[in-house]
């Protein structure tokens, strides 16, 4: 009963979030990242993830683009837990190897049950540092869609920036990967 | 209800079975099974149920989330048919990939069971308890009853108009297990388990053991008093108290077998699979007792040796690298080791700048699973650390 009631509010509060177009070109996401645009995206705000941002195309139920603009040491990802369960939280550290950021995304991606595997975990320039590039797939729990995502990311002054996209894996995530990977190529830190 | 309390309550219990054996006690020995059911009316309410439980269980069959395999479908749904007997052609099993101990059964015959039950069961009994608990709700039609009480309660039709807001047909079913049995039915549908065990020969105190195994898992997350915290056993009769009452089946319904070797034999190649998304739901005091149990235990202990050190290494506190180390050296040391008990070492000697052996253990992480998807990744922690 506890779930559901946290799914229904879950789903009022993305009923009642505000969209608002983010524009062609460079565009500057927390304090020290920019990333540039060929397409304009929706920008929910969301304030259950904060800090990181969710963009979308089509809309949060098909797809997701994460923005993590600065995670700093001890703070959570998505600490405003949707299942509403006292589970824990996902905590960044920045002595974290990418396996352990990796490890970090897969609990905050399967706290609703649903299946994460692990594709590919490779090494990647990311906004000019050394980062880690990795594709998964995903069964949702809540819909039993099977999405594709690719997530993008690296730790600078103790800070993680990182970049993640998940789409269902037939129509959409093949529609949208290139603008994400042209986006996550875009990615500059100051 | 406090921890006091319950302990007063199953004390009682337990004294009034040395002085006489309980009233219910006896009525497991002598349960007459129903026949088998046919299909209600459309226009009845119970009707409704079964379509709405058939539209779930059409959803349910396309699920990329239900298990495909054969063998392990069929093993279940063999144990599910010694314990149903005559209405074993009426049910049908599911076994849904989700990390949480769950298993319902509902009125049109279909049963899902999630693989975070599966992984917790210690034989084939235990599993049979479950089944046999859910047949019992079933041959004695709980949820209709259920489903009437839910009727007659203002917050369902509100719930319900916001899931149809969404047009998420399907989650009515959630909806309909979110409203928990009360404790007469969930006592019953013991009472009725055991009894359905006993007559297919299963070792009825198994049934104890599973509730036993599930307090100490939340007795880890929550301290000494679980029973408000999960919604599990919110909505349950406390799990003391249904092990003490389980217990005293037993002893009315004595002999059966455990079926240790059948379990394992059957769920070996799966444990893999579960252990891993058991340990990313990062419950870690939780699957580090779980994960003790089944070390202890012997089975497949390298495999449990790791997650246990994957456990240790994600929640890391202030001991748990060293206690990680030590896991992951246990599993490397098997005859025949996961591949990722040796990805462990090397993170972990990485980190603390032991270039040699965090190289060493990274090349014989690759010697044994090549095609790691982070395989790239390992190797330019190989060239940087050489
Ligand atoms: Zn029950």
């Amino acid at each position: 009963m506890k779930k559901l009631l946290a799914l229904a509010s879950l789903l009022l509060l993305t009923a009642c979030a505000t969209v608002t177009k983010v524009d062609t070109g460079t565009n500057t996401v927390g304090e020290r990242m920019s990333i540039s645009l060929d397409s304009s995206w929706n920008h929910l705000d969301f304030p259950g993830i904060k800090p990181a941002q969710v963009w979308t195309m089509e809309g949060v139920t098909v797809d997701e683009f994460l923005i993590y603009a600065g995670i700093r040491e001890g703070q959570a990802m998505h600490p405003e837990n949707p299942s509403g369960s006292k589970q824990k939280d996902f905590v960044f550290h920045s002595s974290m190897q990418a396996e352990d950021i990796v490890a970090l995304f897969e609990g905050v991606l399967t706290r609703d049950n649903s299946v994460f595997k692990l594709r590919k975990l490779e090494p990647y320039r990311f906004a000019g540092k050394n980062g880690f590039r990795f594709e998964f797939e995903r069964i949702r729990k809540i819909d039993n869609v099977q999405l594709r995502g690719v997530g993008f990311g690296a730790v600078d002054g103790g800070e993680l920036f990182a970049l993640l996209y998940q789409a269902p894996r037939l129509a959409f995530f093949p529609r949208y990967q290139a603008q994400v990977e042209a986006i996550a190529r875009s990615a500059s830190l100051r | 209800m406090n921890r006091r309390q319950l302990l007063a309550a199953a004390g009682a219990s337990c004294v009034a079975g040395l002085l006489a054996r309980p009233a219910w006690a006896q009525s497991a020995a002598n349960y007459a099974v129903p026949p088998r059911f046919v299909r209600p009316d459309i226009a009845s309410d119970e009707g409704g149920l079964w379509a709405m439980m058939d539209r779930e269980e059409k959803s349910l069959r396309r699920s990329p989330l239900v298990l495909r395999d054969a063998d392990l479908k069929a093993y279940v749904e063999g144990i599910a048919c010694r314990l149903g007997a005559d209405h074993c052609a009426d049910i049908r099993v599911f076994l849904v990939r989700t990390p949480l101990f769950n298993a319902n059964m509902a009125p049109n015959g279909m049963i899902q069971i999630w693989t975070g039950l599966l992984l917790r069961m210690e034989n084939e009994a235990q599993l049979a308890a479950v089944i046999g608990h859910e047949i019992g709700h079933y041959l004695q039609r709980h949820s209709l009853e259920r489903l009437r009480d839910i009727k007659s309660k203002a917050a369902f039709g509100q719930v319900l108009g916001l899931l149809g807001l969404v047009g998420a047909v399907g989650q009515v079913a959630v909806l309909a297990s979110a409203y928990a049995y009360g404790r007469e039915h969930e006592n019953e549908a013991d009472r009725i388990g055991a009894f359905l065990m006993h007559q297919a020969g299963y070792d009825v105190a198994e049934s104890a053991k599973v509730w036993e195994n599930l307090l100490q898992e939340a007795q880890a997350r929550d301290g000494a008093e679980p029973d408000k915290s999960s919604p599990l056993f919110a909505t349950h009769p406390a799990p003391p108290e249904r092990r003490d009452a389980l217990e005293q089946l037993a002893k009315a319904l004595p002999g059966g077998t455990k079926g240790s070797a059948a379990y394992a034999a059957h769920t070996a190649r799966f444990l893999d699979e579960w252990l891993q998304d058991e340990v990313k739901r990062g419950q870690y005091a939780e699957s580090l007792v779980l994960l003790t149990r089944l070390i202890a235990s012997g089975t497949a202990s390298a495999l449990a040796s790791y997650y246990r050190g994957e456990a240790y290494r994600l929640r890391g506190g202030a001991d748990d690298q060293e206690l990680a180390l030590a896991d992951y050296r246990t599993s490397a040391a098997d005859p025949n080791p996961p591949a990722q008990a040796f990805r462990g070492i090397g993170l972990i000697a990485r980190q603390r700048g032991q270039r040699a052996e965090a190289a060493q253990a990274f090349a014989r992480y690759l010697e044994l699973a090549p095609d790691a998807p982070d395989s790239a990744f390992i190797k330019v922690y190989i060239s940087e650390l050489s």
